[in-house]
């Protein structure tokens, strides 16, 4: 047990890939590709069951975080391999372990073609995910990163819809050129901190930003904005921030259902995650600098992929265009750089996995029954499929954002915490940051309509469609993977304190350092 | 130095046990030759007695590998890291060609033991590049090392393309060793000696005739010629595509890493960063680093581009060389600019690893690439790879794993190989090395794009004719083992290993810095 705790995110990164390598192992000794849905089942839900020990985490070491270890990794280069959690990373982390059975049962007839290649490379997504929210050395972040890249190319690319290959390729492309540049960034970072401390270069997160709390190191502003920039681009493609947003759509629409269930709940959440834990802890001053551009473009985003979203005839596309809208709300609520702002963002990251995850799921299903997503084939559904259509419609009520569902909470936070906000009030007479707000909110009116008029045409009104009419309802597996989901809606929506309370300290000392890193509160800017 | 005493003459510092490992791969070859005259067309004997002559070698250079340096045949011979570092790195070529070539030498026919001598006189060649610590020496190694790739190159005879690629190399070749020679004999004549560490002695000097400069542009020309760096790479192309497949991957990964060697002892530890006051061995200094910079810049944007533009997969790769050579010149030219003797060490400890993390997936690739093309190298096309993905997965995913790593991609032995290669340039902290180092990181991403398009097309699209997946020999199944495993532990715990690189001394240390 003690093994256990001393290397439970170890454990909890190499789990899925024992998983991997016994997959493999089973399929060439004994070929039933049968059974591998359930090894994998059984293997991605061990995860999520040893991942729950870290709710027993009040043992945060010095540096603030819990469950660290770190070993040198590669000595030439001065690289450890160190990991811990702290709050802003342990829901993600329980998120990502949630989700992945989810993903795996929803596969569980919509694979046919290849399983044991399909199993094994969803589980190494697994690992490669869950490396990326507890890694605390710069070079091993990157590592998992781009490694997160190779399985979901391949998910997209191999079991993926008719364009798959240029949506495999386009995500391929987009994001791996944005990570080189933060690559070049980590390399700087690493001589800076020789130059300036003398110590030779280090990646380690927490080295650096202790030699910047006690000024040992102090990048200068013209560094400070290329660095900074070079790192905020690799997370704003993978967000994905307008103008960047173009491989989403297509890599949700291409990838199969557990692919884009896993892209939204987690994988785009490497971005916004990333933008907090680095550009705001080892950027401060050019995250306010920049605040102004990013609370724009997020502004756009929000409008922009709503009005899209408006006219796809294509639900997935729909589902895909409200990823863009509804990460837009947490760029905001991240750059507003209020402690509510903030809270929200984080807590929008999550509610934004469990709704739209959702979403992609029931779209997965009707496709399963119908190999089709227009709109237009669809019409009274609800007829047919009574417990479908309530499903889809909490769901979708929960992606909008009605209160006591949980996307309700998080935009509300977001929202508060930009009308509070004073990245941008700081130049003119002008409240900028009520309008800002105005402007998200009119994201949400722009959300409720085009969900509700999605469903609308697919749900309500008479049967239009002949083959529609002798649909089966959902199955008890089907059911079984939306009730989890459907409960932390409801629970997130009506009590978020618990998962509040758990973010409260690293948001608040990210806070203060973003807005007072000048000033005496640079001790406080520790999160310990 | 020019004066030779009775006594040098009298007792040469004859050193047989610094230069055993060359010694027992010379032997070996001479072995090979003469079983195959008494029992011709042996091929496993042979083979058996190339790989143990190899390994022989391997495990001595291993043995003395952190002791050093130290000099020998009047100083015509060292032992440093260097030359351990980079001879590892042709043995392993070697070893993984003669593996690959079993099915290759079955199926063509091939005379077994001339190939098998051939192949190991080559590699006493490179062995004696990075070990010569004299012009005269580098030179002959690249000659031994240079006409028998050649005729390797044409060892097809009866295919019009291999004989084609045998001329072009042998005509380029001899060309660019003329430049070569030219090149050292004007260093001679500049410096008075053929001996690098007697050459940087006097270059440290406040006058040197400006013969030096020109001796030093035409080694810059004969060198890279041979590393194959742009615009003197023409001649790559069409010598990779036509040669038998395993030379392609023997030439792509050895002859490149051991001109890379030498290039690198000659003007690194001999035209060394001057101490002050010495203005005009700055500016030597100084020109060739802007100079090869520049050609590396050059070498980089067009191995990338050019290799998506290829429809073939050995042209492919033999574009993709080009690039790799660009990424190792960045580290080169790091050593060059290093500050502190154990920084340059490093560097050129990082140049050595580099070129075996290439070695390793470049030899893996080639392997699958000659399974796959059949007789006369038939199946070398893009196309051929379509939708073979998941019938041979095995093959098709270790081809992706090779893949990845020449793309550089975390996990990989690319990626550490890269980041160890560009940091002396980053650390330099010169404008020209920094944007040496982001041109290398874009030519990566760009490289991306012809990398993935074998993923693509192995798995994401369908085939439409018949295949059948080769069988694999055991021989190849070895390298695959080897290299793939070797892909993924430098990639993941290569800290070992590069220690032991970076723990190795140059020669230069000990005899320059006075």
């Amino acid at each position: 047990m003690e093994f256990l705790q001393n290397n439970l995110l170890t454990i909890l990164i190499l789990l899925p890939v024992a998983g991997a390598v016994l997959t493999l192992a089973h399929q060439m000794f004994w070929k039933q590709e049968g059974q591998l849905k359930w090894l994998t089942l059984g293997f991605t839900t061990l995860t999520f069951v040893v991942s729950l020990l870290l709710f027993g985490s009040n043992t945060a070491g010095a540096s603030g975080y819990s469950f660290e270890q770190n070993v040198p990794w590669i000595r030439a280069i001065n690289t450890n391999y160190h990991v811990g959690v702290d709050g802003l990373s342990f829901w993600l982390v329980i998120l990502t372990t949630f989700i992945m059975p989810i993903a795996v049962l929803s596969t569980w007839h919509a694979v046919e073609k290849k399983q044991t290649a399909f199993y094994v490379f969803l589980l190494l997504l697994e690992s490669a995910m869950l490396g990326v929210f507890v890694s605390l050395d710069l070079l091993v972040f990157y590592l998992f990163f781009e490694a997160s890249l190779i399985p979901m190319f391949f998910l997209i690319g191999v079991w993926g819809g008719e364009n798959r290959i240029y949506a495999a390729v386009k995500f391929f492309i987009f994001t791996a050129l944005g990570s080189l540049l933060m690559l070049v960034a980590i390399i700087s970072l690493f001589y800076i901190y020789a130059d300036q401390t003398g110590l030779g270069g280090t990646f380690d997160l927490v080295a650096i930003l202790d030699a910047m709390r006690s000024g040992n190191l102090s990048i200068t502003p013209q560094a400070g904005t290329l660095l900074f920039l070079a790192f905020a681009l690799a997370f704003s493609i993978k967000v994905p921030l307008f103008p960047f947003h173009t491989w989403l759509p297509d890599a949700h629409t291409e990838a199969p259902t557990a692919g884009s269930v896993i892209l939204a709940a987690v994988l785009l959440k490497m971005g916004t995650y990333g933008l907090m834990r680095f550009n705001f802890s080892l950027f401060p001053e050019q995250s306010r600098e920049f605040a102004w551009l990013f609370i724009t473009l997020a502004i756009i985003g929000i409008i922009y992929g709503a009005l899209v979203a408006m006219v796809q005839p294509d639900v997935k596309r729909l589902v895909a265009y409200s990823s863009v809208a509804h990460m837009g709300f947490v760029i905001l609520g991240m750059f507003s750089f209020t402690e509510m702002g903030m809270q929200g963002a984080v807590y929008q990251m999550l509610n934004h996995g469990i709704s739209t995850g959702a979403l992609f799921l029931l779209v997965g299903f009707i496709y399963e029954r119908r190999h089709t997503r227009q709109i237009t084939d669809f019409g009274g559904l609800a007829n047919v499929m009574p417990i479908y259509a309530t499903i889809f419609v909490i769901t979708t009520m929960s992606s909008i954002g009605l209160p006591f569902l949980n996307g309700f909470v998080g935009e509300f936070m977001i929202m508060l915490g930009m009308f509070q906000s004073q990245a941008l009030a700081v130049t003119s007479a002008v409240n900028w940051n009520y309008i800002a707000a105005m402007l998200a909110g009119t994201g949400v009116i722009f959300a409720a309509v085009y969900l509700l008029w999605m469903v609308q045409r697919v749900f309500f009104g008479k049967v239009t469609n002949e083959k529609n009419r002798a649909l089966a309802d959902l199955s008890w597996r089907e059911i079984g993977i939306m009730v989890p989901l459907l409960v932390l809606m409801v629970y997130m929506g009506v009590y978020p304190k618990p998962f509040l309370k758990r973010m409260d300290e690293p948001v608040r000392a990210l806070q203060q350092r973003v807005m007072h890193p000048a000033g005496g509160t640079i001790a406080e800017a520790d999160h310990r | 130095m020019n004066t030779f005493l009775l006594t040098d003459l009298v007792s040469p510092d004859a050193n047989l046990s610094i230069i055993a490992p060359e010694l027992v791969v010379a032997a070996a070859g001479v072995i090979v030759m003469i079983v195959d005259s008494f029992l011709p067309g042996r091929r496993s004997l042979t083979g058996a007695i190339s790989l143990a002559g190899l390994l022989l070698a391997g495990v001595m250079l291993v043995s003395v590998w952190s002791t050093g340096p130290a000099m020998a045949w009047n100083g015509m011979i060292v032992h440093d890291g260097l030359r351990v570092g980079f001879s590892l790195v042709f043995i392993f070529v070697s070893l993984m060609t003669v593996l690959i070539s079993t099915i290759w030498v079955e199926r063509e026919h091939v005379p077994a033991g001339e190939y098998h001598a051939l192949l190991l006189f080559a590699t006493f060649g490179m062995m004696m590049m990075s070990a010569g610590n004299d012009l005269v020496v580098i030179f002959l190694g690249l000659e031994t090392l240079s006409i028998a790739t050649y005729v390797m190159a044409g060892l097809r005879k009866a295919d019009l393309r291999s004989n084609e690629s045998a001329m072009k190399y042998f005509i380029l070749g001899s060309f660019a060793s003329a430049f070569l020679l030219y090149g050292m004999a004007l260093v001679y004549g500049a410096t008075g000696s053929t001996a690098i560490h007697v050459i940087a002695d006097r270059v440290a000097t406040p006058n040197f005739p400006a013969l030096l400069l020109v001796g030093g542009a035409m080694m810059i020309i004969g060198f890279g010629f041979k590393v194959a760096l742009a615009p003197f790479h023409v001649w790559t192309p069409d010598v990779y595509e036509g040669a038998p497949t395993p030379i392609t991957g023997f030439m792509a990964a050895g002859p490149k890493a051991a001109a890379l060697a030498a290039f690198i002892r000659i003007f690194v530890l001999g035209f060394p960063l001057a101490s002050a006051g010495y203005q005009a061995a700055g500016y030597l200094h100084e020109a060739w680093i802007s100079s090869l910079s520049v050609l590396a810049i050059i070498t980089i944007i067009v191995g990338n581009t050019a290799a998506i533009m290829q429809s073939n997969v050995k042209r492919m790769l033999a574009f993709s060389s080009i690039a790799h050579a660009g990424y190792a010149t960045v580290g080169f030219i790091g050593a060059g600019l290093a500050k502190t003797p154990s920084g340059r060490d490093e560097a050129i400890a990082s140049v050595a690893f580099y070129m075996l993390t290439y070695a390793v997936t470049n030899m893996g690739a080639f392997a699958i690439v000659t399974l796959l093309a059949e007789k006369n190298d038939r199946r070398t096309e893009f196309e051929d790879y379509n939708g073979i993905g998941f019938k041979s997965p095995i093959l098709s995913f270790s081809l992706s794993l090779f893949m990845l790593s020449l793309l550089g991609l975390p996990l990989t032995a690319g990626f550490i190989g890269k980041v160890l290669v560009f940091r002396p340039a980053i650390e330099a902290g010169n404008r020209l090395a920094t944007a040496l180092v982001v041109v290398a990181v874009v030519g990566s991403a760009v490289s991306a794009y012809y990398y993935l398009r074998l993923i693509v097309v192995m798995f994401f699209r369908e085939r439409l004719t018949d295949w059948r997946a080769p069988a694999v020999p055991a021989a190849l199944a070895a390298v695959l083992v080897i290299t793939v495993a070797g892909v993924l532990y430098l990639g993941l715990f290569s800290d070992g290993l590069i220690q032991r690189f970076a723990g190795a001394r140059s020669a230069a240390v000990a005899f320059v810095e006075k």
